[in-house]
This record gives C-alpha cells, structure tokens and sequence, in this order.
C-alpha cells in the first residue's frame, strides 16, 4: 500500500475525493466512461447531467455500492470498494431515491443508523431538525416527500463526515429549506469539509457550489469553476414589441438562435450579452417581455454539443 | 432494540413472532385435544396402514405411522408435516426479506452507507432469522411438553427438545438458503421460490427415498433426514445429523457473505 492510505484522519494532501479513468459498464452498456475527477478540502462541487447521463452511477461507486469496471475511486487515500466501511466513516450520503424505514419514526430510525456509526450524536441532530423543521416524532409512512427528504439529510449530516455525497438533494424541499440546506453546506465547507452533489438542474446548484463538473453519456465533459459556467449560461429571451423591428439591431456578440417575426423577436443570449441586448431592445416601445435562464441541457448542448456527440 | 442490525430486525418481526408463537401453541393444543380419541384406537392404524407403501412413508416422512400412542401421533400430526411446513415458510420468508427485502425497498442502501459491512450485515440478518426460528420452535416445544401431559401423551421431554433443535436447524438450512439467494440476486421472489421448491423436492426424497430404491442413496442428502431420519421424538438427539445440518448452514451463510461482498448493489 502506498503511504497515503495508512493515514486517514490527519491527511493533508490526500484530496477526500480523487477518480481516476474511472468506467462502469452495465453489460455492454457504458454508464460511466474514463472520468477522472479530484476534489479538494472545503468544497463544494456541483455533479450536473440529464437524467440518465451517469451522475448517479458515479456517486454509487464512490459509495461502494458499485465495483468500477475499470479505473479508481479513492476516498481520503482508500479504495471505495474494497475499504468502504472505513471510507463511511467519514462519508455522509442521501441517496436519489430516498428509501426510509417507513415503520420507524424519524427519531427512530436516525437512532438506528447512528448507532450503526457508533453513536447518535442527540444534540446534532436536535439541532439539524430545529433548522430543517423536521418533524422526527412521526411515522415515516406519514410523512411527505419533502419531509422524508429531510430526515435523510440529517442523516447525512448527523455524524459530521469530512464528506457529503448528495444525490439530488434538494428536490421535492420548498424554497426556505433548500436555503438552509444550502447554508448547511456552506458551513460545511467553511468549517474543512467537502460536499459532491448531483443535479439536473442548475439553478439547484448554483448558489451554493464551487466548481461543477458536467456529465453527459457517462463522459465528464467539462469541469467549470460556477462562476465562469454563469457567464456563458444562456438565457431566453422573448420580446413583443409595438412595431415590426430591425434584426440587425440584435446582432450582439454572445446572442445566437436569433429569430425576429414582425413585432416578434426571440433569441438565446449568454449572460454578458444580456446588458448589451437589453439596451438595444428599450430603444423600441416593449410590449412584453420575457427572460428565462435556459435549462443546463439547453445551455450544455450550445457550448458542449459536439463533445458530447463525440462522447456517444 | 435499535442497537444494530440483527436487534433492530427481531423488533421488525415483533409482532409476527408473536402472533406465528400464539398460532402455533394453539395448534399444538387443538392436535392435543383430539388425542384422546386417538389414544388406544387401531381403527386409524388400520386406514394408514391400508395405503400403499409409497404413500404412507411420504405422508408419515418416512418414520412410519402409529396414531395410537403419544409421541406417534404428535410425529404424525405435527412433526412429520404441518411443523416443518410451518417452520419453514417463516424461515424462508425471512431469509429472503433479509438482504433481498431490504434491497428491494432501497434500505440496503442506508445501512451499507454506514460502516458497516456487509458481512456483518449477512450474520447479523441470520442471528435474527435463528431468533425466530427458535422462538417459533420454543413456544411449539413447550406446548407440546404441557399439552402433552395434560392429555397423558406419555412424551420424553428430551426427545421432545431433541425435535425441536432439529426441527429448528432444518428450518434454518432452508432459511440460510433463502438468505443467501436474497444476497446473491437481491430479488425477494427468487430468494423465496427457489428455497420453497427445492424444500418440496427435499421433502419428497425423504419421503419416497424409503420405498423407491433409486432413490434411496439420496434420501441421507435430504435436510428432512437429517430432521427426522432418526426419529427424533423416539430417540432424542442425532448428533451426526445435528454436525451435518449445521455444516449445512454454516456453508449457506459463508457463501451468502461471499456473493453479497461480490455483487453490485444496483437499487
């Protein structure tokens, strides 16, 4: 064994998070292919891709719920599969699809899988309730899909790992608990420690991550600090206005998919573009007007869509 | 109860433990209640003895029938069928819910994202399983003891214990390998179907292998002979049959602990 495995816990230099060439292949089916990923200390990292693209298959295998076919996943210097029950130790994990033990009352079951981790940390987890407005008294049977969400990210968050693995976190929460999950994570990441969360969407990252990496047909295709991703995110725009207009009022750099019909105009402008383009719209008279951050897979296949036809 | 796995999967079966116990001593004082009819009467001899040999030894597992005395009848009421067909439908069921339930309701997922691992889950899974069959088998037991007097079975206690440790290591061979199915495939309905039938064939060996000649080399490798071969309720405790069931399971269990640590945990 290399020197770095035998020392976990006061381990500067080991990243929490290192992926090498790491591929999985379902029968013939690529589900991850080749990624190499390095995460480090005290960030937070946005894993976004349609559905289906490998996000989910990429955090299983970190948990060792899945073997790599081929390549590595290391977790604080230890192989996800072969040293899981270490690497828990020091991983909290909500999975995609939230599964509780419905017979059990929150408290109850958080209990159980603290004890699991060798002890429930009680005032923890009062805590993480009190800012989740979890309700742990209650049969999980009971509970709906946004309150069942949060017992399983007190879950995760209850035994104060070094890393969080969030599989869509977020989804099904109301907006106020979405900003105390994201707050929790800033925390975390202020406080030395590391989160990796997956996501369809942007927007549910965007506020809380670092650096997102983009996943598509099992391939990385691109690791992106969030603010230089923003600045090219695309946004649509949609103006009627009172009279027929010029086209070549809008031939702005950053605008593209450009389509003006009479008093129509509708186009898709990367965030640097949005200033420019809005000064050459308010010099007609505006009907209506509409401004749509465009979904990632829109923005991905503007900057990424032949790599990833590539990819596929 | 909450404490680890195997703690927290007996408190799951709490209430089925309970209710499968209180089945049982009723049924056992139900049989009990007809035994004075039976008791001294060569009437019913006569019918079992009429059938064709083959019949007889698959309806009696191969001990023969003797509804006149006590422990020939509680064999050939209870301990030839109806207790092993009980045992192991809850033996089978929870061995097949134990990995396989959980992975099909995604909990596996919770429990192996802890440090646990997954050969602590497979052990724990079976000492909760081993639990309840004993538990099962206790209360059958000591209703047989107490029904057993009060009716004047003339029942040895020993012999009556002898039953029940083999009835509950049986149980455990079919419910080890209902564990393990669950663990190599992580699907409920193979973990219960494949075990259920491979029962109902062990069971037709045993039963048949006495009479049918090509048989009977096999009939030593059926589970229920290593239960009943002996006639336990007659004379007690067989100890190769105890070192060979418990080999059995022991078997069973290492190669659950193998295929699970092996496999892909798909959800």
């Amino acid at each position: 064994m290399e020197p770095e495995s035998q020392d976990t816990r006061t381990d500067g230099d080991v990243p929490p998070v290192r992926i090498t060439s790491l591929t999985k292949k379902f029968g013939g089916f690529h589900a991850v292919r080749d990624v190499s990923l390095e995460l480090e200390r005290g960030e937070v990292f946005g894993y976004l891709g349609p559905n289906g693209a490998g996000k989910t298959t990429t955090l299983r295998i970190l948990l060792g719920f899945l073997r790599p076919t081929s390549g590595s996943a290391r977790l604080f210097g230890l192989d996800a599969w072969s040293a899981a029950p270490d690497v828990h130790r020091r991983v909290g994990y909500v999975p995609g699809d939230v599964a509780l033990y419905d017979r059990l009352t929150g408290w109850e079951m958080l209990t159980y899988l603290g004890n699991l981790r060798g002890g429930l940390e009680t005032g923890q987890v009062r805590l993480l309730a009190k800012r989740l407005d979890a309700n742990l008294s209650r049969q999980l049977h009971t509970l709906s899909k946004g309150n069942r969400q949060k017992i399983a990210i007190i879950q995760a968050l209850m035994g104060r790992p070094d890393l969080l693995v969030l599989d869509e976190p977020t989804t099904g929460l109301d907006p106020l608990v979405q900003q105390q999950v994201h707050e929790l994570l800033r925390e975390h990441a202020a406080a030395g420690g590391t989160a990796l969360l997956s996501s369809h969407v942007l927007s549910e990252v965007q506020l809380v991550a670092d650096r997102i990496g983009i996943i598509r047909s099992g391939r990385l295709v691109t690791v992106e600090r969030l603010d230089e991703l923003r600045r090219k995110s695309l946004h649509h725009v949609q103006v009627t206005f009172a009279q027929p207009v010029d086209p070549v009022l809008f031939a702005i750099e950053g605008v593209r998919d450009l389509d003006v019909n009479g008093v129509l105009m509708s186009c898709a402008a990367s965030q640097d573009a949005l200033d420019p383009l809005l000064r050459a719209i308010t010099l007609h008279h505006v009907v209506d007007l509409s401004c749509e951050e465009a979904s990632l897979d829109d923005t991905f296949l503007a900057f990424y869509g032949n790599g990833a036809a590539d990819a596929s | 109860m909450l404490r680890d796995v195997w703690t927290k999967t007996v408190r799951d079966q709490r209430r089925a433990l309970l209710a499968w116990s209180a089945a049982l001593v009723l049924l056992v004082g139900m049989y009990a209640g007809f035994y004075p009819s039976f008791h001294g009467s060569n009437s019913y001899n006569d019918l079992i003895n009429q059938m064709p040999k083959a019949l007889r030894d698959l309806f009696t597992a191969g001990a023969g029938g003797d509804l006149s005395s006590g422990p020939g009848y509680i064999y050939m009421e209870m301990l030839s069928f109806m207790a092993p067909t009980l045992l192991l439908v809850f033996a089978i069921g929870a061995g097949a819910q134990a990995v396989a339930g959980e992975e099909e309701r995604h909990t596996l997922e919770l429990l192996l994202a802890t440090p646990l691992t997954r050969a602590r889950l497979v052990i724990d899974k079976w000492i909760a399983l081993a639990l309840g069959a004993s538990i099962l088998a206790s209360a059958m037991g000591v209703a047989i003891v107490a029904f057993g007097a009060a009716v004047g079975m003339g029942l040895s206690t020993v012999n009556v214990v002898a039953s029940m440790v083999h009835l509950i290591l049986l149980a455990l061979v079919f419910g080890s390998f209902a564990l393990l199915v669950g663990a190599a495939t992580g699907r409920v309905a193979l973990a219960r179907g494949i075990p259920a039938a491979v029962a109902v064939v062990a069971y037709l060996v045993n039963g048949f292998g006495v009479t049918v000649s090509w048989l009977t080399p096999v009939r030593k490798l059926s589970p229920f002979f290593q239960y009943v071969g002996h006639d336990p309720i007659r004379t007690g405790f067989s100890l190769g049959a105890i070192l060979i069931a418990a080999a059995t399971v022991m078997v069973l269990v290492v190669g659950a602990v193998r295929l699970l640590r092996r496999r892909d945990i798909t959800g």
